[in-house]
């Protein structure tokens, strides 16, 4: 299946704004992260905590809408389904 | 009522919202917290637009590193503090609102004292923690937040009116790790218009507010977005408000 990924702020900088990957059927918000981050440490860095789960702080949407608690890694993508990743900025 | 000079001074904005606009501007106290990237391009655009009373709060004194963004601050300023060296520049450019300045850290001890009577929050931080604590200080009291943050090229900005919109911690409930940020200046000048711009329609009753919705601009595309927002039920700091 594809799947889109949509890319804010830093993690545009490392993966580009929009990317399409082919995940196998079933494949997990958490599977997509992982697959993603296999190309590039940067993004699996900035993704993920030391313990490997996915960082408390970002922000994560499917086809624009936000998944919060266990949905973030679980919640099974469809094809064609669009994953945001955005992460919050800080600086004032 | 306005006066002569301030007829004269503000004729091309009457002309969009009428003296009875201006007079909302004119009998308004804003809060800005942070007189940085963010708090700069604010607080002269308020200033400009005639808002009466600004409250300006930073705890910190200018910095030679400050100077690519902060630009009420300037070279002969570093070692001044920030609302000083702010309240000076402002009053320069409208003699007839009320410049308050507070160099204070906002705390859990100071920020009620700082805020309660304020009928606008501008959040203009640098720093989730102050941000958190800005936002139950709206929730508490009531009073809608003018949320704004930037990074090198990006931008983020949305408009909090507790019990209506999304809070501050239903959109973020976990704060970034803690930087030192890499910025140009026009993003914190971008973003900071957004918020003045967001401020002013809330105070004169115009035009649509970033309720619900996070504005997220991309400097280096130069393409503005928007994600949809909602209220968070078990939100720990807004979920017990009605609407």
């Amino acid at each position: 299946m594809k799947v889109r990924i949509k890319a804010f702020a830093r993690f545009r900088e490392i993966i580009g704004g929009e990317n399409t990957v082919d995940l196998d059927d079933g494949t997990s918000v958490l599977g997509a992260l992982k697959r993603l981050s296999a190309g590039s440490d940067e993004f699996r860095e900035a993704c993920f905590d030391r313990e490997g789960t996915v960082a408390s702080h970002v922000v994560l949407m499917i086809n624009g809408k936000r998944i919060s608690g266990k949905d973030r890694e679980t919640m099974v993508l469809q094809d064609g389904d669009e994953l945001a990743i955005f992460p919050p900025v800080a600086g004032g | 009522m306005l006066n002569r000079d301030e007829l004269e001074r503000y004729s091309r904005q009457v002309m969009l919202f009428g003296e009875t606009g201006q007079e909302k501007l004119k009998s308004a106290t804003v809060v800005i917290a942070g007189v940085g990237g963010l708090g700069c391009p604010v607080a002269t655009y308020l200033t400009a637009a005639g808002v009466g009373h600004l409250r300006i709060i930073d705890h910190d004194v200018v910095e030679r590193t400050n100077l690519n963004r902060q630009i009420l601050h300037w070279d002969k300023d570093i070692g001044v503090a920030k609302t000083e060296s702010a309240g000076e520049k402002l009053r320069a450019i409208n003699p007839d609102i009320v410049i308050e300045t507070a160099k204070v850290t906002i705390d859990e001890e100071t920020a009620p004292g700082l805020i309660k009577d304020a009928d606008v929050i501008v959040d203009a931080m640098d720093n989730y923690p102050t941000r958190y604590l800005l936002n139950r200080m709206a929730c508490k009291f009531g009073i809608p937040l003018f949320h704004g943050a930037i990074r090198g090229f990006d931008g983020q900005v949305t408009t909090i009116i507790p019990g209506k919109t999304a809070c501050l911690s239903c959109i973020f409930p976990k704060a970034p790790p803690k930087e030192i940020f890499p910025v140009i200046g026009v993003t914190p000048g971008v973003i900071g218009m957004i918020q003045a711009n967001e401020v002013l329609k809330y105070l004169l009753g115009t035009g649509e507010l970033l309720e619900n919705r996070l504005l997220v601009w991309d400097g280096l595309r130069s393409v503005l977005e928007t994600i949809q927002v909602e209220r968070d039920p078990s939100c720990t700091e807004c979920s017990h408000i009605k609407k």
